[in-house]
């Protein structure tokens, strides 16, 4: 199981990345200042390192310096948006940033993106029967290809990786179908129904009242 | 045209007219004054020989007793033939202007208007120039016994000219001479003069380009010297403003940064925990302890634009200020602070006596418990907070807040009452601080213009005196 470290002083932010970092089965462990961060990071194996830069007794910055020999990938979370902290954090070795504040689907979307560059993350998904192969771009259901569009696949793929939270529609038209496009949410309730057939999800893929859709186990 | 090109120009064009009008004065006076001494000398050697030859001729013709034309010329012959001068030469013509005598060796013109007009009690004189050289010519009428002779008398003055001649020569060699050590002379000291003007000017330019720390080194008593003082003074004041200007500047622009961090922070929890709750599967504990978190950072909100209100009425009420006792006021403020107090264990050691000061209840009992709430925060448990009030030297009621707590590092001191400013960030959020109990204290000591002090030492403790006036 993945394991990440979030540094993070303020209580609240910090059992909200736990939560949602949780939701979609990682392993997680909370400290609240620099010098304990450092301490546990060299004790302790973390796959990712999710830290603040405005930290007691030492700052985020000073936490990389420190850490940075271990090549543990980092991400940052910061209150500040001024590009020059950016600047100094990626030219300091982080693998990206996240600004608060920041909403969970943008959360463990970067962290995925960094996990996978780091080849932490697998690149087969497994739901219940069904095996993604996201290399190969096909679905096996008990070891059978299941004929997927395109949009579908991409569809099945942000359910999975999103498992446990509700996604609304216009989130997910612009996570599959991207920015620019202009139909209309119909689109994603006649995709979500052709998944539910083709997949036999009807139990698994949850309309939620007033936001969207939801996998659960 | 530059200044010192304008000094340059000027003074050598005035020196040279001035000059060359006195040396031409001057030649000339000399030379007039050569030319009436030769004439002079011609005019008495004319009449030495005038009255010689009527002397001569009157006396060998009463000795020869002849009286005729003839032995007339010839007596004046031989009297003149006696004469030897190089530089003047005799003509004597008779009535009909027929030479009787004449040792003149020129070429004269025969037109000569002084013969034609020549008088019996006047001489006239005409100066001719014949080819290179310059003659005087005395004419008068000469009477020897009844027939009349016209006598001139020609005086070579040609060394009077030649003179002048030598002598504007000679003044023009001195003149360039002059003028060159002079237009050397001016070129040095326009520049020397118009130096600190240049620096002046260069000082303009580099301050103008944006550099206000520049200033001009000049330290002369003169004119120049007085300007460029006061020009110091303008850049200084220029550049104090600019500081001034820019400080402020950056402390609204680290308001306004600290005020979205601020508000991000307890944002970034609320939206999270709804959009946590809403989209994932009920779960009675998490749900509990995300409305939890919502309803905390919700209240700390609250909390911020209550003390943003408080800090922007602080600027715009009027208060009405009465006589307070400030020790009833400090025992009240004690009893307000009570549970914070025991909490931590602090014990709030309280030694006034009973002074009368001039001011708002309300404020000052926000100003002093904010003062003494920032105490206990930095006081470590089980340790002692003092509360002094005391008149000064001067006669100013002064209360002194003193504890043993972690204190300010010195380099903050100057900004603790800035809006969100915090020593520890982390730690003063833990408290639930957001950095605006000072600025707020700042602006009620203002309204009471009373100066707050601060001294304080690492980790030995802080004192905090309000001074009121």
């Amino acid at each position: 199981m993945i394991k990440i470290l979030i540094v993070e002083d303020d209580r609240a932010i910090s059992d909200l990345l736990k939560l949602n970092l949780k939701m979609v089965n990682y392993e997680t462990k909370q400290v609240f200042n620099g010098n304990d961060a450092v301490n546990i990071i060299e004790k302790e194996n973390f796959d990712l390192i999710i830290l603040d830069i405005m930290l007691p007794e030492l700052d985020g910055f000073g936490v990389l310096d420190k850490i940075k020999y271990l090549d543990i990938p980092v991400i940052f979370l910061t209150a500040k948006s001024s590009v020059s902290d950016k600047v100094k954090g990626l030219k300091m070795g982080a693998e990206d940033y996240i600004v608060k504040p920041f909403e969970a689907m943008e959360l463990l979307a970067r962290v995925e993106v960094v996990l996978r560059r780091y080849g932490k993350k697998n690149d087969i998904l497994y739901f219940k029967e069904l095996e993604i192969n996201l290399k190969e771009r096909v679905v096996r259901k008990n070891g059978n290809i299941v004929d997927l569009t395109l949009k579908e696949f991409e569809l099945l793929n942000l359910l999975i990786k999103n498992k446990g939270i509700a996604l609304s529609r216009e989130k997910i038209l612009e996570k599959v179908w991207g920015y620019n496009y202009l139909g209309e949410t119909r689109t994603v309730d006649m995709h979500i129904q052709k998944l539910r057939k083709k997949l036999s999800l009807e139990d698994n893929i949850k309309t939620i009242f007033k936001v969207g859709y939801r996998l659960e186990d | 045209m530059k200044f010192w090109q304008k000094i340059f120009i000027y003074s050598l064009i005035l020196f040279l007219i001035t000059f060359n009008l006195g040396g031409f004065f001057l030649i000339e006076n000399s030379h007039n004054f050569s030319l009436k001494r030769e004439m002079d000398r011609g005019l008495s050697e004319h009449y030495s020989i005038y009255t010689a030859i009527t002397y001569y001729t009157l006396v060998s013709n009463s000795l020869l007793k002849n009286n005729s034309i003839d032995s007339n010329n010839e007596v004046i012959t031989d009297y003149l033939k006696t004469f030897d001068n190089e530089n003047a030469y005799l003509e004597v013509l008779d009535k009909n202007n027929s030479v009787v005598f004449s040792n003149i060796d020129l070429e004269i013109p025969k037109e000569r208007v002084e013969i034609k007009k020549a008088s019996r009690d006047r001489r006239r004189y005409i100066i001719r120039d014949i080819e290179d050289k310059t003659f005087l010519f005395i004419t008068n009428l000469l009477d020897i016994n009844g027939n009349t002779y016209k006598l001139t008398y020609i005086r070579d003055i040609t060394y009077v000219y030649k003179d002048r001649l030598n002598q504007y020569n000679f003044f023009i060699k001195i003149e360039t001479i002059i003028s060159m050590i002079l237009a050397i002379g001016m070129y040095i000291l326009s520049k020397y003069i118009t130096n600190p003007i240049d620096k002046l000017i260069n000082s303009t330019k580099m301050i103008a380009r944006g550099n206000y720390t520049e200033r001009v080194n000049i330290h002369s008593k003169d004119e120049v010297g007085v300007l460029a003082e006061n020009f110091n003074h303008m850049a200084s004041a220029i550049d104090e403003k600019i500081n001034e200007l820019k400080t402020k500047t950056e402390e609204k622009q680290r308001f306004i940064d600290n005020l979205s961090h601020e508000m991000k922070t307890p944002l970034t929890s609320i939206i999270g925990y709804a959009d946590f709750l809403r989209s994932t599967p009920y779960n009675e504990k998490t749900f509990i302890e995300g409305l939890n978190y919502i309803h905390k950072e919700g209240k700390r909100l609250e909390g911020l634009s209550w003390r943003m209100m408080n800090l922007i009425l602080l600027k715009k009420e009027n208060f009405s200020f009465k006589k307070e006792n400030i020790k009833i006021l400090l025992l009240d403020i004690k009893d307000y602070l009570k549970p914070k107090l025991q909490k931590k264990k602090i014990d709030l050691v309280i030694s006034a006596k009973e002074y009368e000061v001039f001011v708002e209840e309300d404020l000052i009992k926000i100003l002093v418990s904010n003062l003494i709430d920032n105490s206990i925060k930095a006081s470590n448990k089980g340790s002692n907070i003092y509360i002094n009030v005391y008149k000064s030297s001067k006669n100013k009621v002064i209360l002194e807040i003193k504890d043993e707590g972690i204190g300010i590092p010195k380099e903050d001191i100057p900004k603790v009452f800035e809006a969100f400013y915090m020593v520890d960030k982390s730690r003063t959020r833990a408290n639930n601080g957001a950095g605006l109990g000072l600025s707020i204290c700042g602006e009620i000591a203002k309204l009471h213009k009373a100066k707050i002090e601060i001294e304080s030492e690492l980790n030995k403790g802080t004192n905090i005196k309000v001074i009121f006036p």
